[in-house]
């Protein structure tokens, strides 16, 4: 059984739901949840984190319904990796990563620094003090701390620079722990997680195998997005539809932006299976390979 | 159009920026790529005289003006007109209480320019915005609509250099596209010449003729972008190719 | 790329060369010093009545002049500056006391419990705050007591309104999620996270205020609402002197003064601090947007 599951959840800040109806498994081996800004997925995470409560369906934490579970052992077993602007500004950094540990377990700090590759010494720093690529490690730090079978990343390297955004991508790989990346960087997702959902205006437009999804996408905005990351002297990033378009608010929600879109595109599309993953697109077969 | 010889910028004392020569050519583009503190931004400002504070020596002739030594009433004209500065969040950088459209009627007539309306169509046909845009306020635009009305605007002046600081670096993937295949066209059709800083390499490796790799305030290596990207001389070009992921 | 916080170095010479500021600083600290050194730089006794030299202008012995009861004015303005502190302390202690603790916790609990508390501070925001501070002058005896509590209970109202908007911008962090993701209990949150983080605004509110209170204390003891006779206060002596204003300036004009440097000494740094920490922290632009609305509705008294 899987650790944390999201079913048929909606979610949404007062009336207005921003995530309809996502069923999500996080699996072994790493799961990504691939959108643009607006497109849910921090909402989502937030669910996942107890932060938020869906309006409708469920978080199941193993067996139980995450409203209704034990949040003491659910905080020790589900920690987030925020951005490195995580960190509260006026506290010294060996005291944010203290914060979860009982009184008799502060000289593990020295412990979790250096497990993130870390100076312990840092411990006295406040986070301006730092550099980005080492308050981000501080925030692994603190997440690792309580012992966590789960890691949800949101966005945890985008504000870093390429150098120090490689060195912290391979301190991830290396921890022992079950993921949840949210990001919008396709190559963070390939290389850290097996599975991965992709999500537009709220919803998964498709989901499988991280690498199949990247090879031959099957539904249209997976395509657009795979094609708009630049490659290293690859040709220039192709702009696919039109990225302005709001989503549509009934139908398929591409389908403003689609260039594939037709007629039938006004009913909403169901989420089918299709060569070993799911797609919510009426014209999936329709999407050319390359 | 951009000519920079021994360009150095210095902030109480310490070199952020020294830059032994830099040219960029009408139709041409060319990347400073680097890290946070390489003094790339710090370079692009001092080509538009913009570091105040800061003690700069050198050559830094851009549309023909000498910015050193030119008088703050002529680079104020090449300012924005002939040389446009975009940022990353334009967002920021835009009035926010006034529609897009009176902005950029004023800053055409600001330049003397008496052919408001043809021009601002024109411009906004270059960048592929709607013209209904003009009507919104900066908060009501998306960060790449708002982009390219960044671009629009330098066009609409006539600008002949298109300075770019990060200027896709906050957008979705699939608006930085659209927004570099702008960059692409006008660069093509109407022989812009195009500084573009950059941390993305992968970008900058599908745009610019020639690459400038900067690093603690040095160019550590130039050249053509083929060969900088394929063939790195310089072990921390190798570092940041090598970091991709 | 990120843009941090400038360092320290660059932003401390931010509030120096506001010469404003260094000089509201530079007159609240000898307004301080003299208050409190009072025992020692009085010329004279501070209730040294000498009947025969009513009302001397200023002069060698009397720098300030006598009053009409003989007693030097310059030794009562020193007297009487303890007085104003010792209400301005107070009142402000106590309103910022009372007033973030309610605003830091209605601002991070959100939800019905900052419902009720933006009520309960609404209600008392309704009132005039001087006429609620007559009032409750009128209704209990008169004295520095008395002016303390009718000013504090018109005021904290404000700190709570600030930090609840303030708390309520801290609380969307994301450190204060990871802290909740942490299981750390809310109070504890508070403590830590959402208070530290939003006293910056208020401490800046305080100095801005420290000016209002002491107008406001000097106007009720003016009305006869605040210190009595013989204690010594700006306001009382400015109230004594006023008749006397066309023929003997000095007794109304060096109290009058004392009150309006010293407030005016308060604002310029307040003002001054606002610009040097709204730069210097961290994230402070956020804080800036919901910090001025309340401050600039708010009446100077």
């Amino acid at each position: 059984m899987t650790l944390l599951r999201a079913e048929a959840v909606t979610l949404g800040y007062g009336r207005r739901p921003v995530v309809h109806d996502v069923t999500l498994d996080i699996t072994e081996g790493g799961v990504g949840l691939i959108g643009e800004s607006g497109s849910g997925k921090t909402t989502l995470a937030r669910a996942f984190l107890g932060l938020l409560t869906p309006i409708s369906g469920n978080i199941w934490y193993g067996d139980q319904i995450l409203k209704n579970a034990d949040l003491r052992a659910f905080r020790k077993d589900v920690q987030p990796v925020f951005q490195a602007e995580s960190l509260d500004p006026r506290m010294r950094v060996g005291r944010s990563v203290a914060e979860a540990l009982p009184r008799n377990a502060r000289h593990r700090v020295a412990e979790l620094l250096e497990q993130v590759g870390l100076d312990p010494t840092l411990a006295a720093r406040r986070p301006h003090e730092l550099s980005g690529g080492q308050r981000q490690r501080v925030v692994i730090a603190r997440a690792l701390a309580v012992g966590p079978r789960l890691l949800i990343l949101d966005e945890p390297t985008s504000a870093l620079d390429v150098t120090v955004q490689a060195r912290i991508l391979d301190l991830l790989t290396g921890l022992d722990t079950e993921r949840l990346l949210i990001t919008h960087n396709l190559a963070v997702v390939e290389r850290l997680c097996r599975t991965s959902y992709v999500l537009f205006a709220g919803r998964v437009v498709e989901s499988g195998p991280t690498g199949d999804l990247l090879a031959k996408p099957a539904h249209p905005y997976t395509r657009a997005l795979r094609d708009a990351v630049p490659k290293l002297g690859g040709p220039p990033p192709e702009a696919r539809g039109r990225t302005e378009a709001v989503p549509a608010a009934t139908g398929c929600a591409y389908r403003l932006r689609c260039p594939l879109a037709a007629p039938v595109c006004e009913q909403p599309p169901p989420l089918r299976e299709l060569d070993g993953r799911h797609v919510a697109c009426h014209r999936a077969q329709d999407v050319p390979v390359s | 159009m951009i000519e920079v010889r021994d360009l150095k910028v210095r902030y109480a004392g310490r070199t952020v920026a020294d830059v032994p020569e830099l040219d960029v050519g009408a139709g041409e583009c060319v990347a400073i790529v680097g890290e946070s503190g390489s003094g790339k931004s710090t370079t692009l400002l001092a080509l538009l005289g913009l570091t105040e504070g800061a003690e700069v020596s050198g050559r830094v002739r851009v549309c023909g003006v000498d910015v050193l030594e030119a008088p703050p009433r002529e680079l104020r004209r090449i300012r924005g007109a002939r040389a446009a500065l975009v940022l990353q969040s334009p967002q920021a950088a835009l009035s926010p209480a006034t529609r897009l459209g009176v902005l950029m009627r004023r800053a055409l007539r600001l330049h003397g320019r008496d052919d408001g309306e043809p021009a601002m169509a024109l411009a906004m046909e270059a960048v592929l915005l709607d013209p209904a845009i003009l009507r919104r306020y900066p908060h009501e635009v998306s960060g790449g609509q708002a982009q390219r009305f960044a671009i629009a605007l330098a066009i609409a002046l006539g600008a002949e250099v298109i300075l770019a600081d990060e200027p896709t670096s906050a957008l979705d993937v699939t608006v930085q596209a659209e927004v570099v295949g702008v960059l692409r066209r006008l660069r093509v059709e109407r022989d812009l010449a195009l500084l573009l800083v950059s941390h993305d390499l992968a970008l900058v490796s599908t745009i610019a003729d020639r690459v400038l790799v900067m690093k603690d305030g040095a160019v550590v290596e130039s050249g053509p972008a083929a060969r900088v990207l394929a063939e790195p001389a310089h072990p921390y070009t190798r570092e940041l190719l090598e970091a991709l992921p | 790329m990120t843009h941090h916080a400038p360092p320290l170095r660059r932003s401390l010479p931010r509030l120096l060369p506001d010469r404003f500021a260094a000089f509201g600083a530079v007159l609240i600290v000898l307004v301080v010093l003299a208050a409190v050194l009072a025992p020692w730089l009085a010329p004279y006794p501070l209730d040294e009545v000498r009947p025969l030299e009513r009302l001397r202008p200023p002069s060698a012995e009397h720098w300030f002049g006598t009053d009409q009861v003989g007693r030097d004015v310059l030794t009562r303005i020193l007297y009487g500056g303890r007085t104003s502190l010792f209400i301005a302390a107070s009142v402000l202690a106590v309103s910022a006391l009372a007033g973030v603790t309610l605003g830091v916790v209605a601002g991070y609990a959100g939800g019905w419990l900052r419902d009720v508390i933006m009520r309960v501070t609404d209600i008392f925001l309704a009132f005039p705050a001087l006429l609620l501070s007559l009032a409750l002058a009128v209704v209990l005896q008169p004295g520095v007591n008395t002016v303390i509590l009718a000013i504090a209970v018109t005021w904290w109202p404000w700190y709570t309104r600030l930090s609840a908007s303030v708390a309520a911008s801290i609380a969307t962090r994301p450190y204060v999620d990871a802290a909740r993701c942490l299981g750390v209990p809310a109070p504890l949150i508070i403590l830590r996270h959402v208070l530290p983080n939003s006293l910056t605004p208020v401490l800046v509110q305080l100095s801005l205020d420290a000016g209002g209170v002491i107008l406001t204390a000097a106007a009720l003891s003016y009305l006869g609402l605040g210190a009595q006779e013989p204690t010594a206060e700006w306001g009382l002596m400015v109230q004594q002197g006023q008749t006397l204003f066309t023929t003997n300036w000095w007794v109304v004009t060096f109290p009058g003064l004392a009150i309006l440097l010293t407030a005016f000494a308060f604002n310029v740094l307040g003002e001054g601090l606002r610009g040097a920490l709204d730069i210097r922290s961290g994230g402070a632009r956020q804080e800036r947007a919901t910090q001025e609305p309340a401050s600039a509705e708010r009446p100077r008294p």
